[in-house]
C-alpha cells in the first residue's frame, strides 16, 4: 500500500488455503492485517505480488471490472457497520444484488431470504428504523439471496449487543449448514471463533497459526 | 494532526463563507463603480452632479459652502434676445458661461455644418460666441448683441445640459460668462434664468446638498438627476433596483452554499461531539469550541473573500474599458468592505450556529451506536428562526428599500419551507409507484429520500440558487427589452418647433412627398395654472413640495382627439365628443405631485384669457420615448382659438438633410432641434447598464456554479461509499456509471421544474410591484430552466462520477 510515509507492507508471506464449504475464522490485533486479508481473499483488492486464486481465477491478475463478475453471484459480503442502503426498505435492500446480478424474479427471492432471517413482517420498513440487530440480519438476508457460494464477513457482531450478536453468529452458521457456503469470518468474538471450522491467527501481517 | 482534521471538516464552509464575503465584496464594489458611472454618465446631462436653478442672482454664500465641501462649481445665465440676420431679427437663447462650464460632460463644436465635430472642455474667449447650427449663416461675421459686437467663431453642435423643456428653445448663442455685463442685456427686471452647477465625489454632493436644501431661498430649484431629465430618470432608478436584486440573489446563492455546508459539517462533526461528550466535556464547552471554530473560520474567510472580491472587480473594469474605452471611477469607501465582512459573520453565524448547537445536542449513546439524533421541534425552530433573521439583516444592510428586502426574504423563506417538503412528498410519492423491483428508478429515489444524505437539502438549496439565477435572466432580459422598445432605431432624430398654424399643413405635405416618416403634429398652446377648483394656486398648501414650482411652470399644452402613442390612461376616460367639451388629460405625475384627482376643476391662463376644465383623465407618459409628450392635452374644441404653435417630430435621413436647408429658408421662423446626440448619449447609457446586467448574470452565474461544487462535494463521501458497497455487490462499471449519472439527471429534472416554477411565481411580483412593468410568463424560462438544470447537473454527474465510479470496493471495508 502507498502511504504518505512511502510504500507499507501490509501482509508478508501469507499462504491460505480455504476449502469448500468450511468455516474460516481470521482473528487478530488491530492493525494485523485481517480486513486487507479478507479484501484480497474476497476480490475487493488486488495483491501487489502473490497469488490470491478464487474458484480457479488468479484475482492478482485481473482487474476491478473482472472480479467483480467473478464475485457476481458467488461472493456474499457481511459487514461490521451493515451498510444498507439508506432510503431503502429492508426488502429493497435484499433485491438489489439479485438486480445488479440480473435475476429476474428478485422480489420472490428476497421475500424468501428475509422469511429465513424472520424479517418478513419488517419487509417494508425503512432500514434506518431498524435496530442495529434487524439491521445487520438484512445485511445477512442480503449477503444469502444470491446464494453465494462462499460468504465473507467483517467482525458481524462488532456493532451488536450480545444478545443480537449471539442471534446473527446463529443465524450466519445456521443459514451457512443449510446452503453449504464456505464461511470467511473475521472477528474478535470469541463465541463467532469457537463455532469456526477452523481458526487462523494473524499478526503484523504474517500468519500465525493456521 | 487536530488542525488538519478540523481544516477538512470546515473547508467547505469555509469555501462558503469565502464565496459569501467574496461575492458581497465584489458586487458592492461593482455596483457602486458602475452606478457612480451611470451618475457621471447621466450628470453629464446636466453638466454636473446638482444644479440650482433662480431667476435671481445667487447668494456668494453657495459658492462659498460647495468649495467647503469640496465641490467644483460654475455658473451660467441663459436669457432671451434678439440678432438680427441680415435685415431680420431672429429670437435667440443666449448662455453665457465660466471658464469652469462644463463641470460634467464636454461640448461639441464645428467650424461648419459638414464638417468633423470636436469634443471640448474649452468656453469661447472673450469677445467671441458659438452659435447653434440653424445660424451657420453667422460664421466669422460680427454679431452684434446688445451693445457689444462679437465673432462668431464656431458652430456649437452639442451641448451636454440642453435638454429640458427642449421645445422651447430658440437657436443657441454661447458667449463667456465675463462678457455678459457688457452687452447690457440684463438689466433690472430681464428674465435671466441663472443656473449653478456643482461637482464632486458623491458623498461630499449628499451633504452638500443636504446644506443647501435647508437653505435655499424662495423661487431656486434644485435638480439632479432625481429631478431632472425625466427620460433618464426611470432607467437608472431601474438600473439600480436591477443591480440590488442581483446583489442579493447573488448573495441568496452563497448562503445556500452556507446553509447546505453547515448542516453537511454538523453532519460530520457529530461523532466527534458524541465521543466528547462521552467523556464528559459539557455541552457548553462544545458550544464555545464551536464559536471559537467559527470565529477562526470567519476571520480567514472574510480576509480570502475579501481579496477574491476585490480583484474580482478588475474583469468587469478590463471589460467596460474595452466596451467603452472609458475607466470605471474608482472608489475609496470602506463599506463594501466592511458590509462584505459583517454579511459574512451574519450569514455563517445564522446558518451554521443552530446545526452546531444542534450538533452538540448529540447524544454520546451515539459513539456505542449510530442512533438518529432527532431534531426537537425547538431545535428546528432554532435552526429555521436564526437563518430568517440572518438573511432579513444581510438584507436590510444591503437593500435601501425595506419592502425589496422583505419580498425577497419572503420569496427565500417561501424556496426554503416549500421545497424540501414538496420534493419530499414528490420522492415519496414516486417510490410508491412500484415495489416489486428496486434497480434502478426506486433506487435512485431511495437515494434522494435518504436524510443521512441530504439530498433534498441540497436539491432546495440548488433550486434556490437556479430561481435566483432565473430571476436574474428573467428581469434583465425584460428591462433590457423594454429599454430597446423605447429606443427603437428608426426613433425620430429632429423636432420642428415654432410651425405657425398658417404653415403647418405645408410642411406636413412638404415632408410627406419627401418620404420622411413624421408624428402627427400637435399644437402648442403656452398655459399657466391659476387655480384648482376655483382655488388660486399659491393659497393651495401643497403637500409637495415639487407642486410649488410645477405651478409656476408654463405648460405646453396641446389638443388631441387620439391618445399619444406610449400613453396609457390609467383613471377615466379618454377625452370624448360629449357635450361638455371643456376636458383635460392630465400625465399622472403631476396630477400626484398637486393632488388632482379626476373630476378637479382646473383654471388655465392663456396670455391674458382663461379656460376652465374637468379632468377627466389621467394618463401614464413614457418620458423616456423621445416623442412629443404634454402633461396637459384637452379637446380641440376648447383651445384650437388660442394663440399656438406647431410641433412635429420627423426621422430625418442624411440624404434628406438637403430638405431640410430648403424647408428652413422657405419657413425662416421654423426651429430646428436636433435631438440625436442626446439620443445616442442615452442610448450609450443604456448600454452601459445592459453591459452591467450581463455581467452581473454572469457573476450570479459563476457564483452558481461554485455552489454546485460545494453541494457535489458535499456527498462525495457518501457517494463513495455508496459505490464501493455496489462494487462488493458485484455492480460493474455500466451499472456504477448509470447510478450516478442519471441521479443528477433525475435531481435537475426536479430541480428545474421547481425553480421555473417559483422563479415564475416571484418574476411576476419583481416586475409587477418592483420594476413597474408588464409580466409576461417565459415559455423560455422553464425550458432553460429544464435544460439547464438537467444538462448542468447531468455533466457535473458525469464528472464526478469518474472518480467517484473507480473507487476501490475495499472503501466499504473500511469505512
Amino acid at each position: 500500500m502507498d502511504t504518505p510515509e512511502g510504500k507499507l507492507d501490509i501482509l508478508d508471506d501469507i499462504s491460505l488455503d480455504v476449502k469448500y464449504q468450511e468455516a474460516v475464522v481470521i482473528k487478530g490485533a488491530s492493525g494485523s492485517g485481517k480486513t486487507t486479508l479478507l479484501g484480497l481473499m474476497a476480490g475487493l483488492d488486488r495483491a501487489s505480488r502473490g497469488d490470491v486464486i478464487l474458484f480457479g481465477h488468479n484475482l492478482t491478475q485481473r482487474n476491478e471490472e473482472q472480479r467483480a463478475s467473478i464475485r457476481a453471484g458467488e461472493v456474499g459480503f457481511v459487514f461490521q457497520s451493515f451498510h444498507l442502503v439508506q432510503g431503502a426498505t429492508a426488502m429493497q435492500n435484499v433485491m438489489l444484488p439479485l438486480e445488479l446480478g440480473g435475476v429476474s424474479d428478485a422480489y420472490t427471492l428476497a421475500q424468501k431470504s428475509l422469511q429465513e432471517v424472520g424479517l418478513q413482517s419488517k419487509s417494508d420498513t425503512l432500514v434506518e428504523y431498524l435496530s442495529g440487530g434487524e439491521q445487520q440480519r438484512v445485511a445477512i438476508a442480503r449477503a444469502y439471496a444470491t446464494h453465494p457460494r462462499v460468504l465473507f464477513a467483517d467482525e458481524p457482531t462488532g456493532n451488536l449487543d450480545a444478545a443480537s450478536g449471539r442471534q446473527i453468529a446463529d443465524l450466519m452458521f445456521h443459514l451457512r449448514d443449510r446452503s453449504g457456503t464456505t464461511l470467511v469470518l473475521v472477528t474478535h468474538e470469541a463465541e463467532l471463533l469457537a463455532r469456526g471450522d477452523r481458526q487462523v491467527m494473524i499478526e503484523s501481517g504474517k500468519l500465525l497459526t493456521n | 494532526m487536530v488542525k488538519r482534521a478540523t481544516i477538512h471538516a470546515y473547508w467547505l464552509m469555509f469555501i462558503a463563507t469565502v464565496i459569501t464575503v467574496g461575492v458581497v465584496t465584489s458586487s458592492q464594489l461593482i455596483a457602486d463603480r458602475i452606478g457612480l458611472l451611470l451618475d457621471r454618465q447621466a450628470s453629464e446631462l446636466l453638466a454636473g452632479d446638482m444644479v440650482l436653478v433662480s431667476s435671481n442672482e445667487f447668494s456668494d454664500d453657495y459658492r462659498e459652502q460647495a468649495r467647503r465641501h469640496s465641490l467644483r462649481v460654475s455658473q451660467s445665465a441663459s436669457l432671451r434676445s434678439a440678432i438680427f440676420i441680415g435685415d431680420d431679427p431672429q429670437l435667440v437663447e443666449l448662455k453665457a458661461v465660466d471658464g469652469a462650464y462644463p463641470l460634467r460632460g464636454k461640448l461639441e463644436t464645428a467650424r461648419e455644418i459638414t464638417a468633423s465635430r470636436t469634443s471640448t472642455t474649452d468656453i469661447p474667449a472673450r469677445g467671441e460666441v458659438w452659435v447653434d447650427s440653424k445660424l451657420a449663416s453667422l460664421i466669422d461675421t460680427p454679431l452684434q448683441l446688445g451693445e457689444k459686437s462679437f465673432a462668431a467663431s464656431q458652430l456649437l453642435t452639442f451641448e451636454p445640459d440642453r435638454g429640458g423643456a427642449i421645445f422651447n428653445l430658440a437657436p443657441r448663442v454661447l458667449m463667456n460668462l465675463d462678457d455678459l455685463a457688457a452687452t447690457g442685456l440684463v438689466v433690472p427686471g430681464s428674465l435671466v434664468r441663472h443656473r449653478l452647477m456643482f461637482a464632486g465625489e458623491a458623498a461630499d454632493v449628499l451633504r452638500f446638498k443636504i446644506w443647501l436644501i435647508t437653505n435655499l431661498q424662495p423661487g431656486e430649484e434644485l435638480q439632479d438627476l432625481e429631478n431632472a431629465r425625466p427620460e433618464m430618470r426611470r432607467g437608472l432608478e431601474r438600473t439600480r433596483k436591477f443591480f440590488a436584486l442581483a446583489i442579493v440573489l447573488t448573495l441568496v446563492i452563497a448562503m445556500a452554499a452556507i446553509a447546505i455546508t453547515a448542516r453537511y459539517t454538523a453532519t460530520r462533526e457529530a461523532p466527534k461531539v458524541a465521543m466528547l461528550r462521552a467523556f464528559g466535556v459539557s455541552q457548553l464547552s462544545l458550544l464555545k469550541y464551536y464559536l471559537r471554530q467559527l470565529g477562526a473560520l470567519w476571520i480567514t474567510a472574510t480576509i480570502v473573500g475579501v481579496g477574491i472580491g476585490w480583484l474580482m472587480q478588475f474583469p468587469l473594469q478590463w471589460a467596460l474599458d474595452d466596451w467603452f474605452g472609458r475607466t470605471l471611477p474608482q472608489i475609496s469607501s470602506f463599506r463594501p468592505y466592511l458590509n462584505a465582512a459583517l454579511v459574512g459573520l451574519l450569514a455563517l453565524a445564522g446558518f451554521s450556529l443552530p446545526y452546531l448547537v444542534n450538533a452538540t445536542a448529540t447524544p454520546p449513546m451515539q459513539v456505542l451506536r449510530t442512533a438518529l439524533n432527532r431534531r426537537s421541534w425547538l431545535r428546528g425552530l432554532l435552526i429555521s428562526g436564526s437563518a430568517v433573521i440572518a438573511v432579513f439583516i444581510v438584507l436590510m444592510i444591503l437593500m435601501q428599500s425595506s419592502i425589496l428586502a422583505v419580498a425577497t426574504l419572503a420569496l427565500v423563506l417561501a424556496c426554503a419551507l416549500v421545497l424540501p417538503l414538496i420534493l419530499g412528498w414528490m420522492v415519496r410519492a414516486l417510490l410508491l409507484s412500484s415495489r416489486r423491483r428496486f434497480w434502478l428508478r426506486q433506487y435512485l429515489l431511495s437515494r434522494l429520500r435518504a436524510t443521512s444524505r441530504g439530498a433534498i437539502y441540497v436539491m432546495s438549496g440548488f433550486s434556490l440558487v437556479l430561481i435566483a439565477i432565473l430571476l436574474i435572466a428573467v428581469v434583465k432580459d425584460e428591462l433590457i427589452g423594454e429599454w430597446e422598445a423605447q429606443l427603437p432605431e428608426n426613433i425620430p432624430n429632429y423636432f420642428l418647433i415654432n410651425i405657425g398654424s398658417d404653415d403647418v399643413r405645408e410642411i406636413d405635405a412638404f415632408l410627406r412627398q419627401r418620404e420622411i416618416e413624421i408624428s402627427t403634429p400637435y399644437a402648442l398652446v403656452r398655459a399657466r395654472m391659476v387655480q384648482i377648483n376655483s382655488v388660486d394656486v399659491d393659497k393651495i398648501d401643497f403637500a409637495d413640495p415639487r407642486a410649488a414650482h410645477a405651478v409656476t411652470h408654463t405648460f405646453n399644452m396641446t389638443h388631441a382627439a387620439e391618445l399619444p402613442d406610449q400613453n396609457h390612461v390609467v383613471a377615466g376616460t379618454w377625452l370624448s365628443d360629449s357635450d361638455d367639451l371643456a376636458q383635460f388629460s392630465i400625465e399622472q405625475g403631476l396630477a400626484q405631485k398637486l393632488d388632482i384627482e379626476l373630476g378637479d376643476q382646473l383654471t388655465m391662463s392663456v396670455g391674458s384669457q382663461r379656460l376652465q376644465a374637468r379632468v377627466t383623465s389621467i394618463r401614464s407618459v413614457l418620458w423616456e420615448n423621445f416623442k412629443p409628450n404634454f402633461y396637459l392635452i384637452a379637446n380641440p374644441e376648447l383651445i384650437e382659438s388660442f394663440p399656438q404653435t406647431w410641433l412635429l417630430s420627423a426621422l430625418i435621413e442624411d440624404a434628406n438633410k438637403a430638405d431640410l436647408k430648403r424647408l428652413l429658408q422657405r419657413y425662416p421662423s421654423l426651429t430646428l432641434l436636433d435631438v440625436s446626440e442626446l439620443m445616442a448619449r442615452v442610448r450609450a447609457i443604456v448600454d452601459k447598464a445592459s453591459v452591467a446586467l450581463h455581467f452581473f448574470f454572469l457573476f450570479a452565474l459563476v457564483s452558481a456554479g461554485i455552489v454546485l461544487l460545494a453541494a457535489i462535494q458535499t456527498g462525495k463521501h457518501e457517494r463513495e461509499v455508496e459505490s464501493s458497497l455496489l462494487r462488493a455487490l458485484s455492480a460493474n462499471a455500466g451499472q456504477l456509471y448509470r447510478v450516478h449519472v442519471l441521479e443528477y439527471t433525475l435531481m435537475g429534472c426536479l430541480i428545474g421544474f421547481f425553480a421555473a416554477a417559483f422563479a415564475s411565481l416571484a418574476g411576476w411580483v419583481v416586475s409587477e410591484y418592483f420594476f413597474d412593468m408588464e409580466f409576461q410568463l417565459s415559455v423560455d424560462a422553464w425550458l432553460y430552466s429544464l435544460a439547464s438544470a438537467c444538462l448542468v447537473l447531468t455533466l457535473a454527474g458525469t464528472l464526478v462520477s469518474r472518480r467517484v465510479y473507480n473507487v476501490s470496493p475495499m472503501k466499504i471495508l473500511r469505512s
